[in-house]
Formats: C-alpha cells, sequence, structure tokens
C-alpha cells in the first residue's frame, strides 16, 4: 500500500473507524473537559459549590450560573458550529459533575468525612439542557446568548430547590434561629475556614423582601448572557483551525 | 559503558517504584495544625489562652466534652494582624472528627462570627461531640479575619466506639426529628441521578448517529442545515419542554411538602460580655528583657509594685499558651499539656512575698525547651521584637491575678 492510498477500503470500514473515532473523541473530550471545567468552576464558584451553608437566595444564585455558562458556551461554539452537535452545555455540565461527584465523595466524605448533604454539587443539567436545545431551534448565536443565557440563570434555583429546601427548615438552637444547613455548617467543623469568610445574604436586596431569589436569578441571567457572548468567542478561538488547514 | 548506563537505568526505576511504593504504604496521619508555624508574635500579642480546661481526655462516639477557658484580646494588638472586629470561635481538630454541638463567648451562643474589644478578656466555652475514632489534637483557636487563625493550646483526645454509631438527632421548629448525619442524603443523590439520567438520555440521542467526521464534511461542504432532522426538532422541544415542567412541577411539590423554610442566618454578632475583671493590684514595668538564643531562656527585669492589701508572690508567665511556673508558688493540677508547660521554668531572683506597698525589681528567667520546640524563639527575627505575655501573682489566700507585659525584647547570641 502506497502512501497515497486509503486505509480504509470499503464502506463499511470507513463508518467503523468514523464510530471508533466518534467514541475516543467523545472519552477522551469528557475528561478534557472535565479537567479545565472542574478546575475553572473551584476556582470561581468554590466554597458556594462545596458547602450547604453558602447555598443562599442571593449570592450562590447569581455566582454560580454566571461562572457555570463558560464552558458550556465554549463547547457549544465548536460542537455545534463546526459539527452541528447539540449537546455541548449538557455534556461539559455531565462532565462537571462527574468530576465534583468523584471529588465529593471520595475526598470530602472518604477522606476528611464531612457528610454528603453538607458538600453536594449543585444541580446544572436542566438549565444546560435547554441552552441546548434553543440553540438547536434558533441555530443563533445572538438568541441564545439572550433566551438561553436567561434561560440558564432562571432554571438555576428551581432546579436545585428539591434538593435544598429540606435543609432550609428552620431550627431552635440553644435560643437562636437557624437552619438545618447552617446548622451542618456549624456542627461539621472547618477548622481552616472561619465562619466570617462565609459569603451569603450578603447585599441591599431588601426592598424585595423575602422574595429575593427571583431577583438575584434574573440578574444571574443577565450576566450570563454578557459571559455566554465571551466565551463563544474563547471557544471559537480555542477551535480555530487557521494554524492546520493545508494551504 | 552501555552496561553501566543500562544498570543505572535499571536500578533508577527501582529506585522509583521502592520510593512510590514506600510513599504508598508510609501516610502517617497529620494530626496536628501547624500551630508551631505559626509566627511566634501572632501567639503572643494577639489572644492569649489561659485556664484552659478539656474535660475529657478519651471520649466513646456520640459522648461528648468541653473545652472551656478565657482568652484576653491583647491591647497590644500587632498593626500587621487586623483588629478583632470580626472573629469566629473555632476549635481546631482535624476536621469534623468531633461535632461542634456549641459555642459559647460570655454565655453567648456563637455560631457566627462577633465583635471582640481590644484588652477584655472573655469566657468560653466549646461542647463538642464525639464523631470519629482516633487520637485527635483539640485546641482552643480564634480566627480573625485579616489575621488568619490565632491557635491556642492542644491536648490530644482520644476517641473510641465506631463512626457508623455515630447520631446526630435535630427536631425541626415544625417538630420534625431528624438524624442530620443521613438527613436529604437519598433525596440528593435521588436527584442527581434522575437529571444525570436525562442528560445521558440527550447525549445519547444524538450519539446514536455519526458525529464529528461525516457532520463535519457536510458543514464544510454547506450541507449543516440537513444535519438537523424535523424529528430532531421534535426530540430536542421535549426535552426542554419535559426538562422546564419537570422543574416547575418538582418545586411545586417541594414547596408543599415543605412550606416552612428560611433564609440561612447571617451575620456579625455584637456586645459579648467580656468578664468584670477588678483592677489590677500589682503594677508591673518591664526595665528590660532579652532573649538568650544558647540557652532558650528570656530574662525579664521587672520593677514589680504591690498596691494591693495582701503580699504576692510571682508564680507564672503565659506566653502563647506555654506556662512557666515557679513550682514553689503554683502547681498545674488541670492536666494542662506536658509539652505546653514547664513546670519548673520561672526563676525569679527573689520570689519572697512582696508586702502591700512594697515594690521590688524582679530578675526573672523563663528558660524551657518549648521556646525551641514550639518556634517562640523565632521572635528574635520578626520585624518590631516586642514580646507579651501574662504574668500570675498569687496572694496568701491563694488568689492569682493577672497582669499584661508588652515591651521590646533584645536577642543574646552569647
Amino acid at each position: 500500500m502506497s502512501a497515497s492510498q486509503s486505509a480504509v477500503r470499503s464502506r463499511a470500514e470507513a463508518v467503523k473507524v468514523s464510530r471508533t473515532f466518534d467514541w475516543l473523541i467523545c472519552f477522551t473530550l469528557f475528561f478534557v473537559v472535565l479537567g479545565g471545567y472542574h478546575v475553572h468552576f473551584m476556582l470561581v464558584a468554590g466554597d458556594w459549590d462545596f458547602w450547604v451553608d453558602w447555598k443562599d437566595r442571593r449570592l450562590w444564585v447569581t455566582v454560580l450560573p454566571i461562572m457555570a455558562i463558560t464552558f458550556p458556551a465554549a463547547v457549544q461554539a465548536v460542537l455545534w458550529w463546526r459539527y452541528r452537535i447539540a449537546f455541548g452545555a449538557t455534556f461539559c455540565v455531565m462532565g462537571l459533575l462527574f468530576g465534583e461527584w468523584v471529588n465529593r465523595y471520595f475526598n470530602f466524605w472518604g477522606w476528611t468525612y464531612f457528610p454528603i448533604n453538607f458538600c453536594f454539587p449543585s444541580q446544572l443539567i436542566p438549565a444546560a439542557i435547554v441552552l441546548d436545545v434553543i440553540l438547536l431551534m434558533s441555530n443563533s448565536l445572538q438568541l441564545t446568548a439572550v433566551m438561553g443565557g436567561l434561560a440558564f440563570g432562571l432554571l438555576f434555583y428551581p432546579s436545585n430547590w428539591p434538593v435544598i429546601a429540606p435543609l432550609h427548615q428552620p431550627v431552635e438552637y440553644n435560643g437562636m434561629v437557624m437552619t438545618l444547613a447552617d446548622l451542618l455548617g456549624y456542627h461539621y467543623i472547618r477548622t481552616g475556614m472561619p465562619e466570617y469568610i462565609r459569603m451569603v445574604e450578603k447585599g441591599t436586596l431588601r426592598t424585595f423582601g423575602k422574595d429575593v431569589a427571583p431577583v438575584s436569578a434574573f440578574f444571574s441571567g443577565f450576566v450570563s448572557i454578557i459571559i455566554y457572548f465571551l466565551w463563544h468567542f474563547f471557544g471559537r478561538w480555542f477551535g480555530s483551525t487557521a494554524f492546520t488547514t493545508a494551504s | 559503558m552501555k552496561m553501566i548506563k543500562d544498570k543505572i537505568a535499571k536500578l533508577s526505576f527501582v529506585g522509583v517504584l521502592v520510593g512510590v511504593t514506600a510513599a504508598m504504604f508510609y501516610a502517617p496521619t497529620a494530626a496536628a495544625h501547624g500551630e508551631k508555624s505559626q509566627a511566634a508574635f501572632m501567639r503572643m500579642r494577639t489572644i492569649h489562652w489561659y485556664d484552659l480546661n478539656w474535660s475529657k481526655d478519651t471520649v466513646a462516639v456520640n459522648d461528648t466534652m468541653t473545652v472551656t477557658g478565657k482568652f484576653h484580646v491583647f491591647k497590644g494588638w500587632p498593626e500587621t494582624v487586623d483588629l478583632p472586629e470580626s472573629s469566629f470561635l473555632n476549635i481546631g481538630t482535624p476536621g469534623p472528627v468531633f461535632i461542634r454541638a456549641g459555642s459559647w463567648i460570655g454565655g453567648q451562643l456563637v455560631p457566627r462570627s462577633c465583635s471582640l474589644e481590644l484588652g477584655e478578656t472573655y469566657e468560653f466555652k466549646v461542647l463538642l461531640k464525639a464523631r470519629r475514632p482516633g487520637d485527635w489534637h483539640v485546641h482552643s483557636m480564634m480566627n480573625v479575619k485579616g489575621g488568619g487563625p490565632i491557635i491556642g493550646p492542644g491536648k490530644w483526645v482520644t476517641i473510641t466506639g465506631s463512626m457508623k454509631d455515630f447520631k446526630n438527632p435535630i427536631t425541626t421548629l415544625t417538630g420534625v426529628t431528624v438524624d442530620l448525619e443521613t438527613y436529604n442524603i437519598g433525596n440528593i443523590y435521588f436527584w442527581h441521578a434522575f437529571w444525570y439520567a436525562i442528560g445521558l438520555a440527550w447525549i445519547v440521542y444524538w450519539l446514536r448517529k455519526p458525529v464529528f467526521i461525516p457532520r463535519h464534511l457536510a458543514v464544510e461542504a454547506g450541507k449543516a442545515d440537513t444535519l438537523i432532522t424535523p424529528t430532531d426538532k421534535k426530540v430536542s422541544i421535549a426535552f426542554a419542554v419535559g426538562t422546564m415542567a419537570i422543574v416547575a412541577a418538582t418545586m411545586a411539590s417541594t414547596n408543599a411538602e415543605f412550606p416552612i423554610t428560611t433564609p440561612l442566618q447571617a451575620g456579625l454578632l455584637r456586645g459579648m460580655k467580656p468578664i468584670e475583671m477588678p483592677a489590677p493590684t500589682v503594677a508591673v514595668k518591664v526595665d528590660d528583657a532579652t532573649y538568650r538564643v544558647p540557652g532558650r531562656a528570656m530574662q525579664m527585669t521587672l520593677t514589680v509594685t504591690n498596691n494591693g492589701d495582701s503580699s504576692v508572690r510571682l508564680g507564672e508567665f503565659n506566653t502563647a499558651g506555654v506556662r512557666f511556673l515557679d513550682p514553689a508558688v503554683h502547681e498545674d493540677d488541670t492536666g494542662y499539656p506536658d509539652d505546653l508547660l514547664a513546670e519548673e521554668g520561672l526563676t525569679v531572683s527573689d520570689n519572697s512575698p512582696l508586702a502591700p506597698g512594697q515594690t521590688r525589681t524582679y530578675q526573672v528567667t523563663a528558660s524551657d525547651a518549648a521556646w525551641e520546640v514550639y518556634r517562640l524563639a523565632d521572635l528574635i527575627y520578626d520585624p518590631d521584637s516586642r514580646f507579651a505575655g501574662l504574668l500570675f501573682f498569687t496572694d496568701e489566700g491563694g488568689n492569682r491575678q493577672m497582669v499584661t507585659v508588652d515591651a521590646p525584647l533584645i536577642p543574646s547570641f552569647i
């Protein structure tokens, strides 16, 4: 066989090679995205995602979608515009959650014995599916950024509420009112993490009374729109083949 | 030559394997908290812990113990450490080997950060419930925002039993009793598994068909629009609508199941009640102080005036949790950690009772290996070279009174 001849001799062989390539790329991409996204998320969302006593109505709701829409936007930019593959955001988020669960289960629980109900990750999959579908249906960067970014921010809190709500039940503890989540944070000693670095319930949304979560979610959605644009272009730049295209 | 190179390569490989294996099988427990590596001035000039008591040396899983005592917030607080306007009474343990069942300053529960005043002395108590068996070093600890953790003395405590027996029952304000150790874990696993399955279904739908090469070729050929079929669109809409419907329905059902929820509780606690200390009747002036490096000893010249109505003797010098005692005046019977106790570490030139109204100059030497072991000798490398500590005088009735000292320290290297 000369160098100019193809290694694939039939259509069946071509299909087989193509599918093998699909699985190899998917497997590799999953762990590459997992690694990059996980490090990014631990650095920028960090404690808000680690601990249940950081998952509040204001900052957790605001910060996490903004920081989470980054990699999905970038991966969508490559997978959609180059391949018309519509699962970029979900693929990223599932990689992140897989990595987070490994971390939380083996490190937080298995190594340092923090109970899982204290250190479980936030749920992002529903928002990611909707982001993927909006891109597929609109085939538009602008619409996906505006509609998808907003939806990503708005869906975050309700997606997590079934898991969070039981831990927001009030308790009277030695004469003070706390939630079960507060109590978990108080009971399970974090030697290196004093209470004052906990950034929760800060801000000036008092005029909205008790209903600050929707306001925070809207704000998060607006900022997610901008972040989506920014990271979409990071994705396009990162997926550029300008330097590999044959002349 | 090649044979030698091969041998070196082989031996190096064996060496690496042995090293890796040794590292895997020798993994000692990191049970202390770096208290010795914290800058000496941080421990000597910020929070002075004293009268500490660990109620038990051995405690069974589910049983409780307390760490009690007092801490003095030093008036000569160093400029390089932020003032303790936002401080958190922590406990230094290797993670949640205990749970902190309660912590109080001046009788007030302090689950959150609080403000402390310079020059005041506070009583504290931390109630711990044993959770994980082992030998653990339990420290008093105060975190100061902008200053970091200020770790106090630590004592080894043994927890016996099995962690699987640990229970943490809590009754909510709605009257439901839950075990906080395991509460809601099944719910968390269920919802995460549920959404992961939905996400997986979404991806598998697309992975049924060829993914990268044929699609890339089609996009390059300008046929991108043919890659998304009407069925794909219908399925996608079903996924999106289904997702939003499930989110809305579960939010509603959760609200119905838990109609009463409250936000996380936060905010600085102010107005901590200090101990009302009587005005000291002993006045101390530090004339000079030197640290003799070869002898591991600090020498102070003190001018002491007794303004009280009972004669006093100097019994103890306490700095950074290390206690130097004159056994003729004061002996410890509290079970204070041995490594922090220099039972005969305090030598006073003339420690006969100082009568009321009398003034005397003392030559005081505090010597012990603890200066080196606890790296307090590193004070001589500080940029402002000052020391501080607590002196305890004992009167005829056995009452102790505390006087703080704070002065420059001159190192002596010969």
